[in-house]
């Protein structure tokens, strides 16, 4: 702790002196030279036909179109006697007059130019002129839907609102924006819903995001590490996603958005742990097909996390548990392998984590042969040599794809890894191992919040209002109300009378 | 050190009757038929019943205490034995909670033992299960109810497993009922009421109940419920086994879930006994809560403190303990202690406190 004072201390120190730096560079001319020394800063005196001026901006982050085609041919045949006469004159919106130089290093760095009537004047013209040099909409990649909009947020944070004001055109919609990191700069939008969300949720966040202690922000993952409730926690505390759509309906749910400029991905909370085996398009179905998908992956979760460990446990252990039929398969398919079956387990796991981890850091043309012939020929293979038995190769296979299942792939990394702990104490202990290491992980869910609400909720504690939409999906006229975890301010959604209004016979 | 707990710490009235369940439900249903048997035969089920009023009785006076000033039994014990005499009464309960863990956590093991691995490393296993309590207790009573909770409900899917043997059930078995005389069976409800025992962490966790008063009938909920649960086990056990059969066995209902047979799987009692962690875990987790809130406030010590000391006293005592006869004996002393707490202590108790409030009122 004490190291990590000092180191503190240090950057601290370094920080301050850095900033004693720029306050030497109060006036003007400082700071331009400063600038100078970079070689994409343009610093020039442009000649018209009666006047010059002074024009000085970073040709990478300015536009030139602008000052082509909205500032020159204006200026052309003006005198030009003073900068309110220039500003008049422009037809830019949101130009401003300042001598002020700690504004005009900020504006100077965030794409705009600035304009002077000679190489000494104090007085500036701020001309916003940024360059936008941004993707364009694509469909989402990483929570595909076969149905539904197929619109995914991009790395512009204003690209990224105007995808969520689209949805929700309401005034109601506030986005309160903060800059956070020593280097970066990075803009951060809180976004929620005035009136309907619960004030000490967006507080919550609101607070953790003004202490943010960071140079840089480069995604919105980091935001999750840092203002999460439990960082050191394996289970994702905060939902992420690349859906505008889903961030729109979140929002109507009463939960907070956060939006990180250069991110892709907004966060969602205060979110809970059922969310996480939701896939967004479970909205686009009917209830019933969803809520068996729904059932489908939660059992999927549970399979791919328990069957290996059992594996282990049973034949390390209890044979008595398997019935005599099944007993025949099993040792014609385990009798010529010389490991024990933990060893047997990890070296299977492992291979599949790498082929998983090869087949996403390889570019995908490549990625997909590799698990192709890394499935198929490590597998037969091992199992001809008598490595590995087909058995496990059959449920190694499958808890490897019913890994796959899950909507979220933060949440698919987490079960990833969660089954090494398992699969060490079942191999210690057993079935008596498996259940410890469940009941541990059920200790810590418990123990979680996500923005200080409880992450297992409605699970626990029990709520059966918020269990209509969690492991299954009521019709839309059943779920009249906000999830209670929320503590909406405006907790019905719309009127359950209107919506589950029966028609008579012939009516 | 006051009993005022701030809300946000507080659970709602509803799961109390999970607090009451979970904590009686431990390792005193996979065997309590072979010693109600042996006094009452086939009869017992009467005691089963008997006991369960017997207890409704004593939550009622529990309740009744403790709704009258809304404070837990350290303050009551203030309020009677003034500042230092009540500081021998609270460590009583202390000792009577380790003395419950100990048991609970050392009875588990015996069985993990016996039926599933002797060879198993003591120290190590308890060690570990100490540290999963030390981690639940370690987030609070929040994260102690939850795990009464999950500890109910997961394991809830063992009742079916009473289906199964069934198919070998002779119903002929319970007929004629009084065969054994009202003195018999009252015997076996004495006996019978050993399985009950626990809730007198009620006592405790009482402030942590958000609208106390109306956690009152769910609290008869949670005993009516395990009283239908052991009738329910009792019933299966009755029909299956033949009565002198019962009385050799130690763990009938273990012996029940041996002969299941599923197409996947045979010798459910492996399933069972490990599934069972989630059963008695409520009650060492609770058990070691109340005790270490206790010299909490007894003794103003941190309760993570209090906490390791707990365990580690725990982790010592159930090395100290081996062998069949001598977990036996122990199990059976701290029954009887657990005993005389709720049927001799808590109504005295009651009676004490009425006496003192109403001579203080006509003061």
């Amino acid at each position: 702790m004490k190291l990590f004072r000092s180191k503190k201390d240090k950057w601290n120190k370094k920080v301050s002196k850095l900033m004693k730096q720029s306050k030497k560079m109060d006036d003007l001319q400082a700071l331009l030279e400063a600038c100078q020394e970079s070689n994409d800063f343009f610093h020039y005196e442009h000649t018209f036909e009666n006047d010059t001026l002074w024009i000085s901006y970073y040709k990478s982050i300015v536009d030139a179109d602008v000052l082509h085609k909205a500032v020159f041919p204006y200026l052309e045949k003006e005198s030009l006697n003073s900068l309110e006469k220039v500003q008049s004159l422009i037809p830019v919106e949101k130009t401003i007059i300042t001598s002020n130089v700690k504004d005009i290093e900020k504006n100077l760095l965030n794409g705009h130019m600035i304009i002077r009537l000679n190489d000494q004047e104090k007085k500036c013209l701020v001309v916003n002129a940024p360059v936008k040099k941004e993707r364009s909409i694509s469909p989402p990649e990483v929570e595909f839907s076969v149905v539904g909009p197929k619109e995914a947020f991009v790395e512009s944070i204003d690209t990224n609102l105007n995808l969520l004001r689209v949805r929700l055109p309401i005034k109601e919609l506030k986005v309160k924006e903060f800059t956070i990191g020593k280097l970066s700069k990075t803009k951060v939008a809180i976004i929620y819903i005035a009136g309907l969300t619960n004030e000490e949720n967006v507080n919550t966040v609101k607070q953790r995001v003004k202490e943010v202690e960071i140079d840089q922000v480069i995604d919105s993952s980091y935001l999750t590490q840092i203002i999460s409730d439990n960082p050191k926690s394996l289970f994702p505390q905060l939902l992420d996603t690349e859906r505008p759509d889903r961030a729109a309906a979140v929002l109507a749910e009463g939960k907070v958005v956060v939006m990180v400029n250069g991110s892709p991905h907004v966060l969602i909370g205060p979110t809970n742990l059922t969310e996480f085996f939701g896939a967004f398009e479970d909205y686009f179905l009917n209830p019933i097909l969803a809520s068996a998908f729904r059932i489908i992956r939660f059992f999927a979760v549970i399979f791919s996390i328990l069957v290996t460990p059992i594996y282990v446990a049973v034949l390390t252990y209890h044979y008595e548990l398997i019935p005599s039929d099944l007993f025949g398969t099993l040792i014609s398919s385990r009798e010529v392998v010389p490991l024990p079956p933990i060893l047997e387990a990890i070296i299977l796991e492992l291979t599949i984590e790498l082929l998983r981890e090869a087949g996403a850091r390889l570019p995908t043309k490549v990625g997909q042969t590799i698990g192709i012939v890394g499935g198929i020929v490590i597998g037969t293979a091992s199992v001809e040599a008598g490595l590995t038995s087909n058995v496990l190769l059959i449920i190694i296979a499958l808890a490897a794809l019913a890994s796959f299942t899950t909507p979220v792939y933060q949440m698919g990394n987490t079960i990833r890894l969660i089954r090494f702990p398992f699969l060490i104490l079942a191999y210690m202990f057993g079935m008596v191992g498996v259940v410890i290491c469940f009941c541990f992980m059920l200790a810590h869910l418990l123990r979680l919040t996500s923005l200080g609400r409880p992450f297992l909720e409605p699970l626990y504690p029990p709520r059966l209002k918020d269990l209509k939409d969690s492991i299954i999906r009521f019709p839309f006229s059943w779920n009249t109300k906000r999830p209670i975890q929320l503590q909406t301010q405006d907790t019905v959604r719309y009127s359950k009378k209107k919506a589950r209004k029966k028609k008579d016979i012939d009516e | 050190m006051s009993s005022s707990v701030p809300d946000r710490l507080k659970v709602s009235p509803g799961l109390v009757f999970f607090l009451v369940t979970s904590i009686q439900v431990g390792v005193g249903i996979l065997s309590f038929q072979t010693t109600i048997v042996e006094k009452a035969g086939y009869d017992s089920w009467m005691s089963i019943i008997i006991a369960g009023i017997s207890v409704h009785i004593i939550i009622w006076l529990i309740y009744k205490m403790l709704m009258k000033e809304h404070k837990d039994v350290l303050d009551i014990h203030v309020t009677i034995f003034g500042k230092w005499l009540s500081k021998v009464f609270g460590v009583l309960f202390v000792f009577y909670f380790i003395l419950l863990t100990i048991s609970v956590l050392r009875i588990y093991i015996e069985v993990i033992q016996v039926w599933m691995f002797p060879e198993i490393n003591l120290l190590v296993i308890t060690t570990i299960l100490a540290i999963l309590i030390f981690y639940i207790v370690n987030g609070g009573f929040r994260v102690v109810v939850g795990i009464c909770f999950l500890g109910f409900v997961i394991p809830l899917y063992l009742i079916l497993t009473l289906l199964f043997p069934l198919e070998f059930a002779h119903y002929e078995n319970l007929t004629p009922i009084f065969t054994h005389s009202i003195k018999e069976i009252m015997n076996a409800s004495i006996t019978m009421t050993f399985s009950y025992i626990g809730f007198s962490t009620l006592l405790f966790y009482y402030p942590f109940i958000k609208k106390p008063e109306k956690s009152h009938k769910y609290a008869h909920f949670g005993v009516a419920f395990t009283t239908f649960l052991y009738l329910a086990v009792a019933f299966v056990t009755f029909v299956f086994y033949d009565e002198e059969q019962i009385k050799t066995v130690i763990y009938p209902t273990l012996g029940i879930w041996k002969i299941m047979e599923m197409p996947f799987v045979e010798r459910f009692e492996y399933i069972g006994i490990s599934s069972w962690l989630l059963v008695i875990l409520p009650n060492m987790t609770l058990s070691t809560w109340a005790a270490s809130r206790a010299i909490k406030r007894l003794f103003g010590l941190k309760q993570r403190i209090a906490l390791v000391l707990i365990l580690v006293i725990s982790i010592i005592g159930v090395l100290f303990l081996k062998g069949y006869h001598m977990i036996d004996i122990y199990a059976q002393v701290v029954t009887y202690i657990g005993f005389g707490i709720v049927y001799g202590y808590i109504p005295l108790l009651f009676i004490i406190y009425t006496i003192v409030l109403k001579v203080r009122k006509s003061k």
